[in-house]
This record gives C-alpha cells, sequence and structure tokens, in this order.
C-alpha cells in the first residue's frame, strides 16, 4: 500500500474511534501541482486526502487557529521534520500542550515520500538531532553566499530593491507557524513602532523585525517565501538568523520541547568581541 | 481592411509618446516579480505576460500616498497638501481585466467625494487594452460576464493579429483618438485576420451566486465557515485585486509634525474593523471572507449596479493557501438559494 | 569650505550604570563630543532593536547601546539577555546591509566616568569618519515626498 493509502487508513481510524476530533492535511489544489490544506473531522472527508511530494506547507500554524485546542480534545495533523520542530518549539513557548497533538509524520525525497513512525513530536527526537547535524554541515544557500560577498552598500542596495516591492500584506507574517501573536509589533500603535505604511523604509522596518522576531525560532520551512506574492526572498533572512543562532550559541530550534529558548536564556560566557 | 500596429513599430510609437511628453507604462517582468512599470523603450515590455502579477491599479490608487504635512504650532496648525503627479501617461498592453478594474472603481471614487488622487490619474491616463489570446486556470472574467477581449475602461483597444505581428488598433474614447493620433502615420491598412480569443470557460454563474448571496438567511450560514477554513489572514488577495480599493489614513510623524498618508487597507486583517475598545464586530476570519465576498457581489452592486471584480483571478493565482473567489462562487453556485 | 560632518547620535543607556557614569564624567566636568543624544532606560534588557532602527529611521548616524558590565546588572542579568539579542541583531543588520559600523555596544559602569567620556569621543570620531549614512536617508527623504507616479 503507498504511504497515502496507509494514512487514509490510519487517519480513518483516529476518526472514527474518536482518538482525535479534526485531522489536518492536504487536498488536491486549483491546478495539479497544488494542494491545499484540508480539515477532516468526519471519516468520509478522509477520501479526499492526498499525500505526495506536493505537499510542502507547514500545517503546524493552523493548530493555533483561536479556540481550536481549548476544549482539550487531541488533533492530528501532517507534518514534515520542519513541522514536527515547529510543534516542538510551540510547546516550548507554551502555545500548545504537545500531548494535545498527533503527528502524522511524513518526508519528501524527490518525488517520492515516506511515513515517519512516531505519535508525538517527542518520539522523533532521533530525527530533529540528525537535522540538527546536517544544518551545520549545510553548505550555504549560493544567494546567500553571494550575498555576503557584497559591500554593506551593495547589500543595502539588494535589500532595498527587494523591499521597494513589499505591499505589507503580511502574508509572510500570516503563513508563519511561529508568527502567532495575537497582536503583532506591527499592529500596535501606542506608539507606532513599525512604520504600516508601505514605503520602502517602512518596509525595511518590518522585514528586519520580522526577521528578529523569528531567530532562533524558525524552522526553515519556507513557508513565508512561498506566501509572498511579490517574491521577496525571505528565506535568506531566516536563514541567516538561523547560522547566527548556530555558530554563536550552538542552538538549533525545535530540537525538543524543553530546549530553552535562544534569546530568553543565556551563557555568562556567550561571546562579546564586539563590546567596546 | 482596417488599421493595424505592427509589433516592430511599437518602439517607435513609445518613442513617440514620450517625445510628446507622456510617460509611458506597459507589463514588465523582472527576475522575480512583474508589474505594470515606466518604461524608456518598447523592448523592455514582456507582452506575453497572461497578466503581470500585480495589477494597473497601484499606478492609480499607490500602496502608500502621503496627502497631507501638517505642523501644530502655539496658536495654529500648518496644512500643506501633496498633489499627485500630473503628467500625461500612456498605459499599454493593459489586460481587460485591469482596465475593466479601473472602470468599476471609478464610482466608488467619485459617487460623494471626489478623490482628485484617483481621478487625476485617470484624467491624465491613456488605457491601451490588448486582448487576452491566452488565458490560464485561474482566468475567470467570463464568469463575471466580461471577456478577454472586454473593452470596459479601455481608451484603446488592441487585438492581437493572427500572425503574431500586431495589433488591430481601434480607438474607443477621446483620450484613446489623441493618443493613436500621435502614431497615426506608424500604422498602417491591413486585412489580417485577428487571432481568436482566449477561451476562459465559465467557473460559475454568477447570477445563482448573487441570488444565493442576497438572501439575507444566508449570512449567518455554515457555509462561510467552512469555505474560509484555511484562509490564514492575510492581504494578498485584497492588494492585488484590481477593485480593491480599502485604505486607511495612518499619521507618520510625532506629535507636532508629520505627513498623513493614505494606505492600502485590507478587510481580510483582523485589525480592519477593531474598536478601540478591544470589539471586533467582524471578529473572526470567516466574518471577514463574508464580507469581502459580500462587498463585491451584493454591497458594491447594490450601490453602483456593477459587481466589483473583473475576472483577473489573482486573488486565487497568488493565496498562499490556494483559496479565493472562483472556488467560493462556484461552491456557492452549487447551494440553493 | 564647507563645514566639517557631525555626526548625530544616539546613546541608549541604562540607568544604573551607563547612565551614572555620564553623570559622572558631566560633574567631573569631563569634557566630551556634544553629538551625543543620550536615551536613559531601565536595563539594557529593555532596550529593544527596534529602539535602533527608530533611531536611524529617525535620522541618527550612529548608534551607540550601553549598559552595566556582565555581573553588575542591577536585575541580575539583563545585560546578559541583551548581548544576545546584540549579537543577532548586528548581524541581522550587516545581512541588510546596514554597516555593523553604524551601532555600537559598551559596557560602561557608574565608575567610569573617563571611559564615558572617552568612548563618546571615539565614536564620535568613528561616525564622523563614516559620514551621513546617505542610503537610509535616502529613504527617509522618499517618505517626505509626494508619489512619483
Amino acid at each position: 500500500m503507498s504511504t497515502q493509502e496507509t494514512y487514509k487508513t490510519k487517519v480513518k481510524e483516529l476518526l472514527s474511534s474518536g482518538k482525535v476530533k479534526m485531522v489536518i492535511g492536504y487536498k488536491a489544489g486549483t491546478t495539479a501541482d497544488r494542494r491545499r490544506p484540508h480539515f477532516m473531522r468526519t471519516p468520509e472527508e478522509v477520501d479526499q486526502l492526498v499525500l505526495d511530494s506536493a505537499c510542502i506547507t507547514n500545517l503546524s500554524g493552523y493548530l493555533l487557529s483561536e479556540g481550536l485546542l481549548s476544549d482539550g480534545k487531541e488533533i492530528a495533523v501532517f507534518l514534515k521534520p520542519d513541522g514536527i520542530r515547529s510543534i516542538n518549539i510551540l510547546a516550548a513557548e507554551a502555545q500548545l500542550q504537545s500531548n494535545q497533538v498527533v503527528v502524522l509524520g511524513f518526508d519528501i525525497n524527490g518525488s517520492e515520500i515516506s511515513a515517519l513512525q512516531g505519535e508525538r513530536a517527542s518520539d522523533f527526537q532521533a530525527l530533529t538531532s540528525s537535522s540538527n547535524e546536517a544544518r551545520l554541515h549545510k553548505q550555504q544557500h549560493p544567494e546567500s553566499a553571494r550575498l555576503e560577498q557584497m559591500t554593506p552598500a551593495e547589500r543595502f542596495a539588494y535589500w532595498e530593491d527587494a523591499f521597494s516591492r513589499c505591499i505589507k500584506c503580511y502574508a509572510c507574517r500570516q503563513a508563519c507557524p511561529m508568527c502567532y501573536c495575537r497582536r503583532c509589533i506591527v499592529d500596535n500603535n501606542q506608539p507606532q513602532w513599525v512604520n504600516t505604511s508601505s514605503h520602502t523604509l517602512g518596509n525595511f522596518e518590518w522585514n528586519i523585525v520580522r526577521a528578529f522576531h523569528l531567530a532562533g525560532r524558525c524552522v526553515e520551512c519556507g513557508n513565508c517565501g512561498r506566501a509572498c506574492p511579490v517574491n521577496i526572498p525571505l528565506g535568506l533572512l531566516n536563514m541567516k538568523m538561523t547560522d547566527e543562532v548556530l555558530q554563536s550559541f550552538n542552538h538549533y530550534p525545535g530540537v525538543s520541547e524543553t530546549q530553552e529558548p535562544v534569546l530568553a536564556s543565556f551563557k555568562k560566557n556567550d561571546s562579546e568581541t564586539f563590546i567596546l | 481592411m482596417t488599421r493595424i500596429l505592427s509589433s516592430d513599430k511599437l518602439d517607435n510609437c513609445v518613442a513617440r509618446w514620450r517625445k510628446a511628453g507622456n510617460k509611458v507604462f506597459g507589463p514588465v517582468k523582472k527576475e522575480t516579480t512583474s508589474s505594470y512599470a515606466a518604461v524608456e523603450s518598447a523592448a523592455e515590455f514582456d507582452l506575453g505576460l497572461i497578466l503581470p502579477d500585480r495589477s494597473v491599479k497601484e499606478l492609480f490608487f499607490p500602496q502608500t500616498e502621503p496627502m497631507m504635512r501638517y505642523s501644530i504650532k502655539k496658536q495654529a496648525i500648518d496644512t500643506e497638501d501633496f498633489q499627485p503627479p500630473i503628467e500625461k501617461r500612456i498605459i499599454f498592453g493593459v489586460r481587460p481585466c485591469d482596465a475593466s478594474g479601473l472602470a468599476i472603481d471609478d464610482p466608488l471614487f467619485g459617487w460623494d467625494y471626489k478623490d482628485d488622487f484617483w481621478f487625476k490619474r485617470r484624467n491624465n491616463s491613456v488605457i491601451i487594452t490588448i486582448a487576452c489570446t491566452k488565458s490560464d486556470d485561474f482566468c475567470m472574467c467570463t464568469s463575471l460576464k466580461l471577456a478577454p477581449d472586454s473593452t470596459k475602461g479601455a481608451d484603446v483597444m488592441l487585438r492581437p493579429l493572427q500572425n503574431g505581428k500586431g495589433w488591430q488598433v481601434e480607438e474607443l474614447t477621446d483620450r484613446g483618438r489623441e493618443a493613436v493620433k500621435e502614431i497615426a502615420d506608424l500604422l498602417q491598412d491591413s486585412a489580417e485576420p485577428t487571432a481568436p480569443n482566449a477561451m476562459v470557460p465559465e467557473k460559475f454563474n454568477l447570477d445563482a451566486c448573487v441570488a444565493w448571496l442576497r438572501n439575507p438567511e444566508n449570512f449567518e450560514s455554515s457555509f462561510w465557515k467552512e469555505i474560509s477554513m484555511r484562509c490564514i489572514g492575510c492581504g494578498s488577495c485584497t492588494f492585488l485585486c484590481p477593485t480593491c480599493h480599502c485604505f486607511d489614513f495612518q499619521d507618520e510623524g510625532d506629535t507636532y509634525n508629520g505627513i498623513r498618508r493614505k494606505n492600502w487597507d485590507s478587510c481580510s486583517f483582523a485589525l480592519f474593523t477593531m474598536h478601540t475598545s478591544g470589539h471586533n464586530p467582524r471578529s473572526t476570519q470567516s466574518a471577514r471572507w463574508r464580507q469581502r465576498i459580500m462587498h463585491k457581489f451584493n454591497y458594491f452592486p447594490g450601490k453602483f449596479n456593477v459587481n466589483s471584480c473583473s475576472g483577473c483571478g489573482r486573488c486565487s493565482r497568488q493565496c498562499p493557501v490556494d483559496m479565493g473567489i472562483t472556488e467560493t462562487l462556484q461552491a456557492i453556485s452549487t447551494l440553493q438559494p | 569650505m564647507s563645514e566639517p560632518f557631525e555626526p548625530k547620535i544616539v546613546a541608549f543607556v541604562c540607568t544604573y550604570c551607563t547612565y551614572a557614569g555620564a553623570d559622572l564624567a558631566g560633574t567631573s566636568r569631563l569634557k566630551y563630543a556634544p553629538n551625543v543624544r543620550i536615551i536613559r532606560l531601565p536595563c539594557t534588557g529593555r532596550i529593544s532593536p527596534m529602539f535602533i532602527l527608530k533611531a536611524l529611521q529617525k535620522g541618527a548616524d550612529g548608534v551607540l547601546v550601553s549598559g552595566c558590565h556582565p555581573g553588575d546588572c542591577h536585575f541580575n542579568h539583563g545585560n546578559y539577555h541583551a548581548r544576545r539579542r546584540w549579537t543577532v541583531f548586528r548581524s541581522l543588520l550587516e545581512f541588510t546591509g546596514i554597516p555593523q559600523d553604524r551601532v555600537k555596544f559598551s559596557w560602561i559602569s557608574a565608575a567610569e566616568g573617563s571611559k564615558f567620556a572617552e568612548l563618546i569621543n571615539s565614536v564620535t570620531e568613528d561616525f564622523r569618519k563614516l559620514g551621513p549614512f546617505d542610503q537610509y536617508k535616502k529613504l527617509i527623504k522618499e517618505t517626505e515626498t509626494a508619489a512619483t507616479f
């Protein structure tokens, strides 16, 4: 049986036994290469479930939809390794209890998918640790490498061009599982820290603040970059932040739910070569 | 015999228009995104795009526009108005859906207060539309009773020739005639037939949808919750939409000096209707999505007798979670009114 | 001849150490460059990176952030938290093309009045050498002019 069919059977069981009240997965989208999120509450709805290599969206953010988890019932969700790490971070940041989330794990290798064994996010510790190891040795994205070769003035010009396109639709924020604040800093206007206008200056501030707030929390799922309607390479900023927390604090976000958030903790001997 | 503009003369036209003091715009594809942008030569155009990622709306209603500078003095408040640019503009290669979007918004910006920022730009711009011979899975103009060769909102209509080497020219308004006059000697007579329009299948029955939307009982239907469950509440559909026109005023500056700006705003944002008290009359994403659909197909036509949608399909094409007007109306048209 | 460029510098300082250090510099009649505008906050832990961006947005040519030496924080570890944030934020600024030289960090205790005076003089000189932050100022200017299309 294919992974998709195996999971269909499993999801039907989960729903009909009443173990979970809802399963969040994927179904076919408008075009052949698109998948859209699918919310299943009855076994009948499971027939539409699709699980293949086009299922790339990190669905973990839906768990924080207002009121969804407040009744204490369990929800199952299809997650790739990055999504499983998101659950760890959300649990570490007290946004959900990981024992309310049934992980239906899968991974994509080229055009193939495989099932990942485990039920709770904590069952995937070996996987998240090996992904930590892999990230340490991952080659730098060519575009990041190109940017780092530039002078600051050239980099500024690069981002000025990219951010000048930003229309402040906040798709990056809304698509991000880690951007769960009920009221985002940019929506606070007493005082207005970040300009709401989408002129380049305001866009610079917004995108810097967004990337900073995700430092050490981003799992590099790519939801933000894919959501951006004007294709700003947001992932580069997030990757830079992950590089930095790895190098400076040996922190890989989402390894486990007991991991301390990197910017809410410290070591007395953290490096401070830049401080006068 | 009709008059045609051949593709190899287009650059001369652009030069001619520019020489006559016009700023020329058209579809331009950059590395990452496409939009209607200012050009210096026709070589910068990408006329092969089905339609640019960004709509032509932003050339008339920019995402952020300074309106007024203020400074609060001890005895008085000084203000100084910003004016929209008054240069003449030729916007070439606008898609019929984008041009229709402008015509749809005209009554909105002029029904009681006449919005100078919109109309000064409208009056100084010539919209040269090119009929579509290509479409994609998201195009839906025919479902909105428009067509790949709608002339709505256009000053000049160009119909591509079958041989792909030019366009048949049809002036529609005085502004259009003026613009064509400037290039009259570059046109030629020809009997070359025009290419067939793009085939855009009708995706939903608009009348059935409107009937359902107008039934007050359906306002509280559970349908809204179901259809919008995966909506993440970003503003990309509204900001890319050629007809969405909501804006917000923001004072940028300090207590005494600043600039009042008009910024795009979106009904998909929770903050859009948030009261100072913290109460939000549209407290859920489903209520916000319902508002967007109701506004486009019920409230707006109720006031201006035209649907606030031109069927460009950008909302679905760019939606991070593959939602959009098409899917919603397709679902509605299967429901009992 | 044109006037030499005088940088505008915003200094975010904690009230318990660096502000007291600045106070000591003053009461000791130490002279230092007048380019700096001091903003006093309870702790370096309270200095959000957004303050730094705001200072640049309001036209600062350089920013200085300063607080208690490690181990001396009035709130025990506010400065340790701040230090982590600065590390990450500096790297983000550098990556987006806002030169790290524009934003400086220091530890100055309440007893280091002379260090404060010397540091202000030396960073003022550094910022003067860098010149105005033209790229950023161009963006600020854009927000103050009418739409171009």
